[in-house]
């Protein structure tokens, strides 16, 4: 008698597992929805904060742009260091150095974009793909404290290096 | 009858290898997935050009030639428009819409942003008229002060861009929260800009 009471409390003590299978399908519907498959890397930092906007238009793959509060990088290499300095409002600011500068342009970011330019041309010329077609588009993506006059050398040198058309990188706000 | 009794008993399914698939799955989906939605603004650089010849004398044959002048007092707005007293002469030219605060200041440690400073409702309401006037004009150009914050331009972008509280028609509107205002967005060298700029 004894022994038939220990054989069924055995048998009833298998693990339930149909309650989390329940929760991991819900877990899974949730981050299937949420997957984007884009070759475009957003990381902000404490140095890239994003600004956000009610843009919808959806971030396409071209040659990355990155201003952070210390750093300008090209497609995740890094190009030129930025400095901090209070302006005479007092405000806390940021600027490319002099020394890396001729006027408005970049030395250093116009010699990059410039061979970004022509590697994007050649691999057009070589492939005559359209859709590898040169348009110079340049994803830009800016912290929202950095002051408009850095802005402005970064757009005057890219213009100079042919990519005229800048998509600014945003958080959207929409929900898009 | 015990027969019969074990015979209705459901075999339980063997949920372990779907538990196995389900758990590889979902370390890789959160990698994967983006919790935050990015966009893009597109913007141009000024098209550098001859002027374009017009009739002078004729008001409506002008182009409108909107801009916005974005600074720490505020929006001013000008152009070749009868609400944008563009016969006037010197300062009186343009529309000035001051911010709520001086200085336009924001506390974000408040939990503030530009939009609280700035007065996007007047800037919104003065672009839909323009608009209801010339719906077939897409284009302004920005020219905000060299020291602005870069969110501040890009809240200027998307108050001159749309109106989400504008009514909205399907053809007209497509890709826009609400009414489209001027969706080609232009940005110019700034106010006191170096030369040899843009």
């Amino acid at each position: 008698m004894a022994g038939k009471k220990t054989r069924r409390a055995v048998a009833e003590g298998g693990l339930t597992i149909t309650s989390l299978m329940d929760a991991m399908t819900i877990i899974l519907c949730f981050l299937l929805k949420s997957y984007e498959a884009s070759d475009v890397t957003v990381t902000p930092s404490d140095d890239l904060k994003i600004p956000s906007s009610s843009a919808l238009a959806p971030i396409k793959s071209t040659v990355q742009l990155i201003v952070s509060q210390s750093r300008i990088l090209v497609d995740g290499e890094h190009v030129v260091n930025l400095q901090e300095y209070v302006d005479d409002e007092g405000r806390t600011t940021f600027e490319v150095p002099e020394d890396e500068k001729k006027g408005q342009l970049i030395s250093e970011l116009f010699n990059n974009l410039d061979r970004k330019a022509q590697d994007l041309k050649q691999i057009h010329d070589s492939t005559g793909l359209t859709e590898a077609e040169f348009k110079g588009q340049i994803l830009l993506q800016c912290d929202r404290n950095l002051p408009f006059s850095l802005i402005r050398e970064v757009m005057y040198t890219a213009g100079q290096a042919q990519f005229g058309e800048f998509k600014f990188v945003v958080v959207s706000t929409s929900g898009g | 009858m015990r027969a019969k009794k074990r015979g209705t008993t459901a075999e339980e399914l063997n949920l372990v290898p779907i538990m196995n698939l389900v758990t590889i799955l979902i370390p890789f989906l959160l990698m994967a997935a983006q919790f935050v939605s990015y966009a893009v603004i597109d913007s141009t650089l000024p098209a550098i050009g001859p002027p374009v010849e017009t009739e002078e004398d004729d008001p409506d044959e002008k182009p409108l030639s909107l801009q916005v002048m974005i600074s720490f007092e505020g929006f001013a707005v000008g152009g070749n428009h009868k609400l944008l007293n563009s016969d006037a002469e010197g300062d009186e030219r343009g529309v000035k819409i001051p911010c709520h605060s001086p200085g336009c200041t924001y506390s974000v440690e408040g939990g503030e942003g530009p939009e609280d400073a700035y007065d996007l409702k007047e800037l919104r309401t003065l672009l839909g008229n323009i608009k209801d006037d010339k719906p077939e004009e897409q284009n302004v150009i920005l020219v905000p002060d060299p020291s602005l914050p870069y969110e501040v331009l890009v809240m200027a972008m998307d108050a001159t861009r749309e109106d989400p509280e504008g009514t909205s028609t399907e053809d007209a509107d497509a890709g826009c929260n609400g009414r489209c205002l001027f969706p080609y967005v232009v940005i110019s060298g700034g106010v006191g800009a170096a030369s040899g700029g843009e």
